[in-house]
């Protein structure tokens, strides 16, 4: 249990992190779904070499759930719907940016830039095709690259 | 760009929800919180108070000594009712009390409420006999009415002042 507390002490901050550019405007109630998934998860986790490829797609999946079924408190906030045009306006930096972005344009982009994922790793994690992440790559890229030119 | 995990920058997770966290590591783990009408320096003063005051809320500890010490991690010698003594290694700073033994994990969380104190006890026995099936619910019921009697009994110490 003490090696349980000290590996939640070692994943939370990067479970975090990674709610907080997925999915802004839910991210305490998504780090603390993400976790609890994680944690539930550990006694049938049958390869512990690769668990931190499995805690980010926990994760992942967790937060786009959460952006995706908002509820009345969360959809108050800053996170546009897919197909909303994102607002320009007053923008402070990256992650600002990222904010605005689509949930599903959002999560790609975070995937590839700041987890380094390959197109093909993206498309595992989401469970969608290799060239579904192709076209929201280029859909976020295009949005984000007006954004900083607007 | 990518973020490794970077240990000194932990974000404080609130205990109560670690403890929900770990609990969901531990099948079988049974975890009771109650609204403490004491404040939470109160409160907690019991539960950190280690050696004089859990032999008051747990009915099977007769003794418990502090044999070291490093930061927020302890070694406890534990002497249960029927004279076994068993080594513990504990972890407690304010608000998370984590002990464990070879053969038990207990865990304390608590957090302010305004004036009172939001604190949830977890209990998980790391070598779990066998049960029947049928017998489950009410072996369960027992282990969730031992915890509510020990937050119960913390819940007057504290309003005490721990005397």
């Amino acid at each position: 249990m003490l090696a349980l507390d000290q590996l939640l002490d070692e994943l939370a901050p990067y479970v975090r992190r990674l709610c907080a550019r997925i999915a802004p405007a839910a991210a305490d109630d998504a780090t603390q779904e993400a976790l609890l998934a994680i944690f539930r998860g550990l006694p049938s986790l049958h390869a512990p070499e690769a668990i931190m490829t499995w805690v980010r797609s926990v994760t992942v999946r967790t937060a786009m759930r959460l952006v995706r079924e908002p509820d009345q408190e969360i959809a108050a906030g800053p996170t546009p719907a897919d197909g909303c045009v994102p607002s320009f306006e007053g923008l402070a930096d990256i992650d600002d940016a990222l904010a605005r972005l689509p949930p599903s344009q959002r999560t790609v982009l975070v995937l590839r830039t700041r987890e380094g994922l390959s197109e093909q790793e993206i498309a595992t994690v989401l469970g969608i095709p290799a060239g579904t992440v192709k076209s929201r790559l280029h859909r976020a890229r295009a949005t984000f690259r007006e954004m900083w030119e607007s | 760009m990518n973020d490794a995990v970077a240990p000194e920058n932990i974000d404080p997770i609130d205990p109560i929800d670690r403890l929900a966290i770990l609990a969901a590591a531990l099948p079988g783990a049974v975890v009771r919180q109650r609204q403490i009408t004491a404040p939470f320096d109160d409160v907690w003063r019991v539960i950190a108070d280690m050696e004089q005051a859990t032999p008051r809320y747990e009915p099977s500890v007769a003794h418990v000594r502090v044999i070291e010490r490093h930061g927020e991690l302890l070694r406890l010698l534990v002497e249960d009712s029927a004279g076994h003594e068993e080594p513990m290694e504990a972890k407690l700073r304010s608000g998370w009390c984590l002990m464990q033994s070879a053969t038990i994990v207990i865990a304390f969380a608590a957090r302010p409420l305004g004036s009172q104190t939001l604190l949830a006890h977890l209990e998980h026995l790391r070598v779990q006999t066998p049960v029947p099936s049928e017998k489950r619910s009410s072996y369960r019921r027992a282990a969730e009415a031992k915890i509510d009697q020990e937050l119960e009994t913390i819940e007057r110490l504290a309003a005490q002042g721990g005397k």
